[in-house]
């Protein structure tokens, strides 16, 4: 009995905190399906009248705006920049968490303090490198500059869960005459899979999101990703339309949610000890 | 005599094969984190003692601290970074609450866990741009929640200015980012209550502990290290804030909204030549970052390093 | 291992949906632009007669998608390379901030366009970076200049040296809601004081009687030089006693007065407030002194606006001069600036002058000003024929707009009654003064 009336009350928070969770959400979808003039009328409205539904706004955006191949653009750079991320993070993780050498401590410090700096106040140095590499309007100038970001987070993660995998597995393959390479692809590839999957999700949803950079990069619509897309509809001395901003929006949340999706369950298990080995 | 020297050649060659082996996996992403940070960051801090000039054929002169003399007397970077404070001293504790309480309500049910995993996870993974113009239009003059007050409820007939003067837009703007901050919260918790072995629960409950002793006797302490996680990944991400305010009080008026971010950011585009300013303010702003992330280290380190949490 | 072949599975998945996408994809890119260093292999074919290979120069711009400029831009081009088969436009389009930010991010390595088209205000901010050619120095552009209009050409000089030429102009006029102002029984304000009295009678608590969207000098200058002021001295050496001057003192004043009565609005005074076109489009805003765009707009929305020049103060109804100007950069060696040179020649002349008016920019070339042509497909040309003939450029020199930043911030905190008007104005003669002083 007593476990009924706690099932309950759990749930019934819960679906009250839903509400306020979801409800912008909720009003992006159903703005998305209104006319474009019609999204932020006075007074409000919240649902649109079934008559008033259009699929317009999603015809637009697939058929005259090239959706797909924003979308491609971004996943090439999500899927690129986030296995990048997770080898050069795994491998780094594991020399600091494994092996002595000199100036150890002093990377694995660097790192920390790398994640503090904000991303935007390095704009110029930067794009003077990407300019340097050729990189302009290139979706490698996207990748590589991703891939350097996500690594330090990446890399401080995985460390964390590296320590907390027995040192007895190591031996086992020095034993058999193995080297440190077999032990990082024998043990410490398989073995902290969940903290790569952890931030593998972290790191591929970053270009669904990031908009400063690629702004900067990426000047030409056929490398266009989909923030920037996005932002294209916004227009300083123009009206936006909000109808395609939402319907293009929602569109590009798709795959995000597949990947969270797919991956949820070690997402939750790759953080749990990373995270708490600090 | 020969086997034994055989063995230490072999011995060597090993530790010399593994040298090697530990030089490539350094390597690759050494490179890549010395070429696209480690160089902006040295160059970022060089720019800051220059009156930095960006025209190719132009030269930068040399000002000493003349640049961070200019950012410590400017008025409107201290209210800058005074707002960034009152973002993240409101936002880091809410999330973190929420977050957790979402996790700890998730944690105890069987049925539809997924699901609200989901639901409460999408802010998170929605973009910020089209988020905060949503929390522009709640908020707005003419948006929502003043429709409500004044035509559904009643309750006063001159629409309320959320976003006009200062506090009240920061505010605005600080909901937002805890609304999108819970669902991220919300993983980490459940996370580190997945860790927790059953056994500590089962034996607070024998010993007669009532489920508010047993969260702070047993959940709490053991989540201790997460809760220090997130509280610094939450404040670096506070003082990364741009995009909300940018796009709902763009900082108006007359800078009275603007954070650090978006401060530099109007610095750097915004203006001409003020690029050694920007860059000052970038290396205090890190600096602080760091200054609170080493106090939070040592506030609550979790003293349990070895053994299991 | 599970874990990972799961991830597997996920990435396979989505190279899959990649391969879909990329057939969706590829069907239909755009005719959009690549960067010069790309090979122009398959484009020999073309020029199989042309000795040599064509001159590709780079184009950035802000024309507006959609009005349709970017299509004329696109039959222009073609038509210009028709007429020049050794050269070759490659166009960009850049949103304003995109576009500024992106000659500050590509100034200190020199990734710059060969042609730039764009606002007014950025000839000081560029040039003050030292990228900008001096386009005077050029043999013929005498010539060239003199088929445009003075005025607005003269939003590119900086001392005697011209660093631009107009590419459009457009200055401000009073809109009005027709409706709005009908049903207050309102009749069109004749001067600038009654402007203001029909602001505050068409404010209520659903409806406000003036937006403005910055309270830089291209929303205040006008005011203060139609009262008979100015923001800075005539040589632009000092602000002091003409931003904290008493004309500007009591423009200022009338406009926190509105601010305070809710009958003066704008977005960048009150973050809450609805942005002008969003605000026109939900018939909250009565009036507004606005640019050409403004009425195309109000069209869009379905709104019937009514438009007239700036009601005249007592020194005139002097307007703030906008519109674009084409740039030069030090960048490009002699044979692309030739061939941008060409480029611009062609753009300012008539016949694509015209072209660019039916779609929205109001020609500089005096010729396309009076073309039947134009005129027909903008009907408020001679409205902003005559405001041009009294328009004034803001000041161009190097720092204007670090001057004009620190005017925004002063009048903003003025106008909001965070400050008295007197004091921040003073404030802002200092500030300008010292900031004239440096370097």
């Amino acid at each position: 009995m007593k476990s009924a009336g706690r099932f309950n009350y759990r749930y019934i928070i819960l679906i009250a905190g839903l509400v306020i969770m979801v409800f912008p959400m909720i009003y992006m979808v159903t703005s998305s399906l209104r006319p474009n003039n019609q999204t932020f009328t006075y007074p409000p409205k919240i649902f649109p009248k079934l008559s008033e539904i259009t699929f317009e706004n999603y015809a637009y955006v697939l058929v005259r705006q090239n959706f797909f191949m924003y979308l491609k653009n971004t996943l090439i750079v999500a899927v690129m920049s986030t296995f990048l991320s997770a080898l050069l993070s795994s491998m780094l993780a594991y020399c600091i968490s494994r092996h002595r050498f000199p100036g150890r401590n002093l990377l694995f410090g660097t790192i920390i303090t790398i994640m503090l700096i904000p991303g935007l106040a390095m704009l110029v140095p930067q794009f003077e490198l990407a300019v340097a590499f050729k990189l302009i309007n290139k979706l490698w100038g996207v990748i590589l500059f991703y891939t350097a970001w996500t690594i330090p987070f990446s890399t401080f993660l995985i460390k964390g869960y590296i320590d907390g995998i027995p040192k007895e597995l190591d031996e086992a393959i020095y034993m058999d005459g193995g080297s440190i390479l077999t032990v990082f692809f024998r043990v410490i590839i398989p073995m902290a899979s969940p903290s790569l999957a952890a931030v593998s999700v972290f790191n591929f949803l970053y270009p669904f999101e990031e908009l400063g950079w690629s702004q900067t990069i990426l000047k030409i619509d056929a490398k266009r990703t989909l923030p920037v897309a996005i932002t294209q509809f916004f227009q300083a001395h123009n009206r936006t339309d909000w109808g395609y901003v939402f319907a293009m929006t929602c569109l590009a949340m798709i795959p995000v949610i597949v990947i969270y999706l797919l991956l949820q369950k070690y997402f939750v298990s790759g953080l749990s000890t990373g995270a708490i080995k600090m | 005599m020969v086997r034994a020297d055989r063995n230490i050649r072999n011995k060597s060659i090993y530790a010399v094969k593994n040298k090697m082996y530990l030089l490539l996996l350094l390597v690759p992403g050494l490179a890549v984190l010395v070429l696209f940070t480690f160089y902006p960051i040295i160059k970022m801090t060089v720019m800051s003692f220059f009156n930095w000039k960006i025209g190719f054929s132009q030269t930068s002169e040399f000002v000493g601290l003349k640049n961070y003399i200019d950012v410590f007397t400017d008025p409107i970077a201290r209210t800058a970074l005074v707002n960034t404070l009152y973002y993240a001293l409101i936002t880091v504790p809410a999330q973190m609450a929420l977050g957790l309480l979402a996790a700890l309500l998730i944690y105890g049910i069987k049925k539809f866990s997924l699901s609200f995993r989901l639901l409460y996870y999408l802010p998170v993974i929605t973009s910020w741009v089209v988020v905060a113009l949503l929390f522009r239009y709640i908020f707005s003059n003419q948006g929502l929640l003043n429709y409500i007050i004044t035509d559904v409820l009643h309750i006063s007939d001159k629409p309320v200015g959320w976003l006009s003067t200062r506090w009240p837009a920061l505010t605005a703007t600080t909901i937002l980012g805890i609304w999108k901050g819970i669902g991220w919260n919300m993983v980490v918790f459940l996370a580190a209550l997945q860790a927790i072995p059953l056994e500590l629960f089962e034996a607070a409950s024998i010993d007669g502990a009532n489920s508010a002793q047993r969260f702070f006797y047993v959940t709490l302490p053991c989540i201790k290290g997460t809760i220090l996680f997130a509280l610094v990944m939450l404040f670096i991400g506070a003082f990364n804030t741009f995009t909300p305010i940018n796009v709902i009080t763009g900082g108006n008026p007359a800078h009275q909204t603007e954070v650090v971010l978006t401060w530099m950011y109007f610095q750097t585009f915004g203006t001409v030549g003020k690029m050694g300013y920007s860059a000052a303010l970038s290396v205090i702003i890190s600096l602080i970052v760091s200054v609170i992330a080493v106090i939070l280290f040592r506030v609550i380190k979790p003293e349990n390093s070895g053994g299991r949490l | 291992m599970k874990i990972l072949t799961r991830f597997l599975a996920a990435l396979l998945l989505l190279a899959l949906l990649l391969s879909i996408a990329g057939c969706g994809g590829q069907s239909s890119l755009p005719s959009a632009t690549d960067k010069p260093p790309t090979e122009t292999a398959g484009k020999k074919d073309e020029n199989k007669d042309s000795s040599k290979k064509p001159v590709e120069i780079e184009f950035w711009h802000n024309y507006d998608a959609g009005a349709g400029q970017i299509d004329v831009l696109n039959e222009l081009i073609a038509e210009f390379e028709k007429e020049n088969p050794d050269i070759k436009v490659n166009h960009l389009y850049l949103e304003w901030s995109a576009l500024r930010n992106n000659v500050f991010t590509g100034a200190s390595t020199g990734e710059l366009p060969d042609v730039l088209r764009g606002d007014i205000g950025f000839v000081p901010q560029f040039q003050s970076l030292d990228i900008l050619y001096e386009m005077s120095s050029l043999p013929d552009y005498k010539d060239v200049a003199a088929q445009i209009m003075e005025a607005p050409n003269s939003t590119a000089k900086m001392g005697d040296k011209f660093y631009g030429i107009a590419s459009n102009t457009n200055t401000k006029i009073l809109f009005y809601n027709k409706k709005m102002l009908a049903d207050a029984g309102l009749s069109v304000p004749k001067t600038l004081d009654e402007m203001w009295e029909c602001a505050e009678k068409l404010s209520n608590s659903k409806t406000i009687g003036f937006v403005e969207a910055w309270t830089g000098v291209w929303n205040i200058g006008q005011y203060i030089w139609s009262y008979g002021g100015d923001v800075m001295a005539p040589d632009n050496s000092t602000a002091t006693g003409y931003i904290n001057g008493p004309v500007s003192v009591a423009v200022v004043q009338k406009l926190a007065d509105l601010y305070k009565k809710k009958a003066l609005s704008g977005p960048t005074l009150d973050p809450g407030a609805l942005g002008d076109t969003d605000g026109w489009a939900a018939g909250v805003y009565a009036m507004e002194i606005d640019g050409p765009w403004r009425y195309t707009m109000a069209q869009a929305a379905n709104i019937d606006i009514g438009a007239v020049q700036m009601p005249p103060g007592p020194a005139g109804s002097i307007g703030v001069l906008g519109g674009e100007d084409f740039m030069l950069f030090k960048t490009s060696d002699d044979e692309h600036r030739e061939a941008a040179w060409k480029f611009i020649k062609f753009m300012v002349g008539k016949k694509a002058q015209v072209a660019m008016a039916k779609v929205g920019q109001m020609p500089v070339n005096k010729e396309a000003m009076s073309d039947p042509e134009a005129l027909e497909a903008m009907p408020l040309l001679p409205i902003f024929e005559e405001a041009l003939k009294t328009a004034r450029s803001r000041p161009v020199t190097p720092k204007w707009s670090d001057i004009e930043n620190i005017i925004a911030t002063k009048v903003a905190e003025a106008i909001t009654g965070q400050k008295d008007v007197q004091k921040a104005l003073d404030e802002a003669a200092a500030e300008i003064d010292s900031l004239l002083a440096s370097d």
